[in-house]
């Protein structure tokens, strides 16, 4: 909430330095050049821009001021009352509501004469008119300059507040100048706090950070507070009553019996009698400090006695602590960790009794297991174990645990010596062939190229697809009929066409492949016969190379289409594909490879009209 | 010292560092040479504000140099006695001893002067003015033909004031058929910033109405407020009496400034 704020205010400007930026800014971010010769029109327009710019410069720059300082009304109470304390809050006030006036005042300026600037009738007039509303703006925040200069050193000595947050878990030390408050912030938490042998040496609130019960907490040192009537307090003491006033924490009041601080311990009790009403129902720890200089052998007993009624009078705790003298710091956290205890129950408490606790208390199921849970053993194991116990009792003969390749390794004389056998884990089909030999290159010939690794099964589909077409063709010829005979004969012609096609798509693909091989010509290769002997010869299981298999693949169902698509019958789909072949063949039967129809084609290189002549306006034919 | 501050408690723990002096003292003493720079150096809008700044600078020198310069000379101009060194101060010729000074001589020259100022505010008459001669303003300076009506746009024209005027509150427009002259909103005017010559002092006051316009007894009419114009201001405020012990309400005062230029009446109090 308000703590990140007060960081992030950003610098205020000097009066003069605000000026200075509003005139260069409208300078630069606006039209710069306007002759006399303008239209009327364009020469207001130019004016009034400038007016507005700077305006609005103007309020941009104020706005942010206003938005960014915190309304101490609205702000936690606890920094309303600091800022009161630290900046005096009339006079703060007074500075924003300056600004604030300033600002509607610059924009009812830049209205008006905006206003006046509509009925300018020359260029001079225009810019007397602007001059005038940029001078009488400047002066207003030329006046501003003490209210700027007051903003900028409250925006500084803000930034540097210690981010107290008011709501969270809070120990707060209170106390006589000079009794340990500053020592027991140091020994407590990693603030690093000044402390000398002074009375206020802490002159403002300082906060440390600690962790209590996993959570977080924060320590607030607070500067001494002498005893006198609250009007004769000063800033420094104030600072201190106003932490203690608003901020709902745990209080330790830190008294010095050794009396080396200064102040007898009649005083001290004084000091915490009347900040009592300050005390309120937070809880309150009476902390006797500085035990190691040994007050306890000669404090007298009436000064002792005081001081506990003065704590069974608050309900106050009273604790006995060294901040500096035993190394282990035993009484230290002693205090440390009472204090939060008793706050975290008082907060918890409070939490309760709120209504808002019940609706979450509503929604809350704890679930509270069954009072044994047996572990779940399957039944298999249950027997396994039963069998062994029973069996092992006699041969108590546990089965030696596998051996890893690692331990094998070891045993076998270590790295180097001993090669890992990955082979016996390979998961084949038949469990001899793992250590069969797998040749990669046979007669210079990649084996890779020629694998095909679902060829058995293809062949497989093949031949029950075969198999089923003369299942089903058998089962026709069983009921010869008329119908029947019709039937069959279409079939017939069906499977015709179909062996027709597919010899012509076979010639055909022998022929593309003799004009645009995949594998170079025999001739072309290598000419001995012991290259070409053996390649034709396949192992199971290694067919051709893919790029050989196309022919004796079933054709795409798309090309299939586009063969018969708009022809009445076979034949004329036949005539059609001859008739193209005959022209594709014409095409490319002679070496020149003449023009195609497909060809690009430019009839003129450079067309007369394009380049001759001169252009004259209306005669562009061609861009 | 609030907490945040890690320079200031730094600076308390260790001190600042060794050379620091020594740099303080060159930077300072590399100052002039920082400015020549930049005096040479800038252009522009930069240049301006550096040389408008060092130009105050240097007037601000001037002066104290000037208070300083005065007052060794008034010290040295001393009658008699001994200076703070001890040496033996001049005496100034035509001196005169303390108690003859403030005697008559002095006093009738004063008299004389004050005299003579009187007699010559005398001859300048009653109606004299902080601003005695105005340049005369011409009609078509003051207002500008606007064309009116619907049907016939070439016949119908008005008359626009394109000066400041100021219109009373009790001013009823005639109807629009009839109005030959045309005071725009926008260029009206209600109050003006009015000095008082011997106060010293500036108000800003309602404005009862025009008096006189030195142009010419129409924009009188019109109330055309323009330089030179004289208009009636109501003084209430300043709690002015009569010398029968009346409050004065409304006092004439001369427009000095060009209100359709400046934006404001600036006006002096004829008293």
């Amino acid at each position: 909430m308000v703590v990140a704020n007060l960081k992030a205010i950003q610098r205020v400007p000097e009066a003069a330095d605000l000026l200075d930026i509003v005139l260069s800014q409208t300078q630069r971010k606006t039209p710069t050049v306007v002759h006399k010769g303008y239209p009327i029109q364009r020469i207001r327009a130019f004016y009034m821009r400038k007016v507005r710019y700077a305006q609005s410069t103007f309020h941009e720059r104020l706005s942010r001021i206003l938005s960014d300082f915190p309304v101490v009304d609205d702000v936690h109470p606890f920094y309303g009352d600091l800022i009161n304390v630290l900046y005096d809050r009339d006079h703060y006030k007074l500075a924003l509501g300056q600004v604030h006036r300033a600002r509607s005042l610059m924009d009812a300026v830049a209205r008006d004469y905006v206003r006046l600037l509509k009925y300018a009738d020359s260029l001079y007039r225009a810019k007397s008119l602007k001059r005038a509303a940029l001078g009488r703006m400047g002066t207003m925040a030329k006046r501003l300059a003490p209210c700027l200069a007051y903003l900028e050193q409250v925006r500084q000595h803000m930034a540097r507040l210690p981010s107290i947050d008011p709501n969270t878990r809070t120990l707060l030390v209170a106390g006589a100048p000079n009794v340990g408050k500053s020592s027991f912030l140091n020994s407590v938490t990693r603030a690093d706090v000044d402390v000398q042998p002074y009375a206020f040496t802490t002159q403002s609130l300082f906060v440390g950070h600690m962790d209590y019960h996993y959570l977080r907490w924060q320590v607030i040192d607070t500067p001494g507070v002498l005893d006198r009537e609250l009007e004769q307090r000063n800033t420094i003491e104030m600072q201190a009553i106003t932490a203690l006033a608003h901020l709902r924490a745990a209080v330790l009041f830190f008294v010095d019996p050794s009396e080396q601080c200064g102040y007898p311990m009649a005083q001290q009790l004084r000091l915490f009698h009347s900040l009592r009403p300050l005390f309120g129902d937070k809880p309150l720890l009476l902390v006797c400090n500085k035990v190691d200089l040994g007050w306890e052998h000669t404090l007298d007993a009436e000064t002792w006695r005081a001081v506990e009624a003065a704590a069974a009078d608050t309900g106050a705790e009273l604790m006995k602590m060294s901040a500096t003298g035993d190394a282990d710091r035993e009484s230290v956290y002693a205090v440390r960790n009472r204090a939060c205890e008793r706050l975290l129950e008082v907060r918890v408490s409070q939490r309760m009794t709120q209504r808002r606790s019940d609706a979450v208390l509503n929604r809350l199921h704890v679930a509270m297991p069954p009072q044994t849970r047996p572990p779940v053993i399957p039944e298999s194991v249950w027997a396994a174990r039963q069998a062994q116990r029973e069996a092992g009792a006699a041969a108590a003969a546990v089965p030696p645990p596998r051996l890893t390749e690692k331990q094998r390794e070891e045993q076998m004389g270590g790295a180097g010596v001993y090669s890992m056998d990955w082979r016996k884990l390979y998961d084949l089909r038949e469990s001899e062939w793992r250590y069969d030999i797998m040749p990669e290159v046979v007669d210079g010939k990649n084996l890779a190229d020629y694998v095909d690794a679902d060829i058995l099964e293809r062949l497989d589909a093949l031949e029950r697809d075969e198999e089923a077409r003369l299942a089903a063709l058998e089962a026709r010829e069983g009921m010869e009929t008329e119908e029947g005979e019709e039937e069959q004969r279409r079939a017939r012609a069906i499977v015709r066409a179909a062996t027709e096609r597919r010899i012509l798509r076979q010639r055909r693909a022998a022929r593309e492949r003799s004009q645009n091989p995949s594998v170079p010509p025999a001739r072309l290769r290598s000419r001995s016969v012991s290259s070409r002997g053996p390649a034709r010869r396949h192992p199971p299981g290694v067919g051709v190379p893919r790029s050989l298999q196309t022919a004796s693949r079933p054709p795409t169902a798309a090309v299939a289409l586009r063969q018969v698509h708009g022809v009445r019958d076979m034949k004329q789909a036949a005539k059609a594909r001859r008739l193209f072949e005959q022209s594709r063949r014409k095409a490319f039967a002679s070496r020149e490879h003449r023009q195609g129809e497909w060809d690009r084609f430019i009839a003129v290189k450079k067309p007369k009209h394009l380049y001759a002549g001169k252009m004259s306006l209306g005669t562009r034919h061609h861009r | 010292m609030p907490q945040g501050d890690y320079i200031e408690l730094h600076r308390r723990r260790h001190g600042r560092r060794l050379d620091h002096e020594e740099r303080l003292r060159k930077r300072e003493a590399r100052e002039p040479r920082r400015i020549a720079e930049r005096s040479r150096t800038l252009t522009g809008i930069r240049a301006k504000l550096h040389n408008r700044e060092r130009f105050r600078d240097k007037v601000r020198l001037r002066k104290a140099a000037a208070v300083q310069a005065q007052r060794q000379a008034r010290r040295r101009q001393g009658a008699g006695g001994r200076d703070e060194d001890g040496e033996e101060r001049r005496v100034v010729e035509g001196a005169l001893p303390a108690y003859l000074l403030d005697r008559e001589e002095t006093q009738r020259a004063k008299i004389l002067s004050n005299t003579i100022k009187e007699k010559r505010k005398e001859k300048g008459g009653k109606w004299s003015v902080p601003l005695p001669r105005v340049r005369p303003l011409a009609d078509d300076e003051i207002f500008r033909v606007v064309r009116t009506g619907k049907k016939s746009k070439k016949r119908e024209w008005k008359r626009m004031v394109t000066k400041m005027s100021f219109v009373g509150d009790s001013y009823t427009r005639k109807p629009p058929k009839y109005e030959r002259f045309i005071r725009p909103m926008g260029l009206r005017v209600k109050r003006a910033n009015v000095t008082h010559p011997e106060l010293k002092a500036t108000f800003s006051l309602d404005i009862i109405g025009v008096k006189k316009n030195p142009s010419g007894p129409m924009y009188t009419q019109l109330g055309v407020v323009t330089r030179g114009t004289i208009v009636e201001v109501n003084v209430s405020e300043l709690g002015l009496v009569t010398t029968s012990g009346k409050v004065v309400w409304g006092k004439y005062a001369q427009v000095t400034n060009n209100p359709e230029v400046d934006g404001t009446v600036n006006a002096v109090l004829l008293v």
